[in-house]
């Protein structure tokens, strides 16, 4: 048995895990496949194609293709940026679709102020 | 593989070793407890020190072991493979976590009582040593230190770590993800699949998705709709039926690039690798739903 069987929530940790908690490791699992695609692409082959100044000058270490030298922790740190960018992306985007939603029709207050 | 102390690459195999120790831990104070309760208390105090004093030692020996083991060719394959398995093993939900059998029966004798916690260790421990051998790429320095820094959270903070991962159950969820690199980062360095690897760059990420499919399966087909759930199986299936065309490829010789194809024999096995995949996965679909109609069948009355 192992020690994290213990507790009941851990045994279970797909159903029990928090919104957030997932969105981080998805985020770190996507740059881990991310990490893996740079490891995929043959280098030749960007220079092939023309694309070598456009990737390597401008994109610079933070290119796909650079990933593929990324450590975990480094995986683990992009992951959290990517989660933390989703969620405030989620929130504006949340607030602004909320302020575009029209007042109810049969609402006494068409205008929506509370104080 | 040496690292250099306190660089990245150092830092994140302590890192990842610590993790998977600590995810894939044996519960020891529950098999100490089990074994010593019918001893003498005088000999109680005895047992858990010389048993965990045997366990770590047998655990540090089975990690270096290891990683002389892995490097053997075809062993960092068959380990990398060993670990799929153990990340989906892991992220698998068990609403009735079982007592281990291996300590159920009390020990009478001090030696008695060691040899049990000794041995249920070691067998516990095979999947653990194995991941941090993979992940510690050949370091002895790093396994040991992963070692020493884990092994005593688990023994004298066990209930730590239950805290730790009752209150984030993603900690979970991160180690069968890291057991999925881990495996990755093997299978990719394999020494017999080296060449291989070197002329087919573009299926590593297949192998990639294809191990984080099969791993993290037990995850996102939670998340699934039902009637989605087909895709956990045939997502994987898909990949492997890709990746075989490249071996076969490989193996006898044929091309299977369509670009590259000349008489109709290649046109034919080229239609093969994109579209003969279908009809299993019909079949596939159409027997499940044969099951699911029958199993609610077998239900209602």
């Amino acid at each position: 048995m192992l020690l994290i069987h213990r507790s009941s929530r851990a045994a279970n940790a797909v159903r029990t895990v928090s919104p957030g908690g997932e969105l981080f490791v998805a985020s770190v699992v996507i740059c881990m496949i991310l990490a893996s695609f740079g490891d995929a692409i043959d280098p030749a082959w960007i220079g092939e194609a023309g694309l070598e100044v456009a990737l390597f000058d401008l994109g610079g270490e933070f290119s796909v293709l650079a990933m593929r030298h990324w450590h975990l922790l480094q995986l683990l740190l992009a992951g959290t940026i990517l989660a933390a960018g989703i969620t405030v992306l989620r929130v504006c985007s949340n607030a602004f679709y909320k302020a575009l939603r029209p007042a109810p029709t049969g609402g006494v207050e068409k205008v929506p102020i509370k104080l | 593989m040496e690292f250099e102390l306190f660089s990245a690459a150092f830092l994140s195999a302590l890192f990842a070793i610590i993790l998977i120790d600590l995810v894939l831990a044996g519960d020891n104070a529950l098999i100490i407890g089990l074994v010593a309760r019918n001893l003498p208390k005088d000999t109680q105090g005895k047992v858990i020190f010389w048993g965990t004093f045997g366990a770590i030692a047998i655990r540090a020996a089975m990690a270096i072991l290891v990683v002389y083991i892995l490097a053997v060719p075809g062993f960092m394959l068959g380990g990398g493979l060993a670990l799929v398995w153990i990340a989906r093993k892991l992220l698998m939900p068990d609403p009735d976590a079982a007592i281990s059998h291996l300590a159920k029966a009390p020990a009478a004798t001090f030696a008695g009582a060691v040899r049990t916690i000794v041995i249920a260790d070691a067998i516990m421990g095979v999947d653990n040593v194995l991941a941090i051998g993979g992940a510690a790429h050949g370091s002895v320095l790093l396994i040991v230190l992963g070692l020493a820094i884990s092994v005593p959270i688990i023994v004298w903070g066990s209930q730590l770590v239950i805290k730790l991962v009752d209150r984030y159950p993603s900690v979970i969820l991160l180690g069968g993800a890291v057991l999925a690199w881990t495996a990755y980062s093997m299978i990719v360095r394999e020494p017999l699949l080296a060449a291989w690897f070197e002329a087919h760059t573009a299926t590593k990420l297949v192998i990639a998705i294809l191990i984080f499919s099969i791993s993290l399966g037990p995850w996102y087909s939670e998340r699934l709709a039902e009637r989605m759930k087909p895709l956990v199986v045939l997502l994987p299936a898909l990949l492997v039926w890709m990746l075989a065309f490249e071996v076969a490829a490989s193996v006898w010789k044929v091309q299977v690039d369509y670009l590259l194809a000349r008489d109709h024999g290649e046109y034919l096995l080229e239609s093969l690798r994109w579209l003969g995949w279908l009809p299993p996965a019909v079949l596939f679909l159409w027997a499940r739903e044969q099951l699911v109609q029958r199993i609610r069948r077998i239900a209602r009355g």
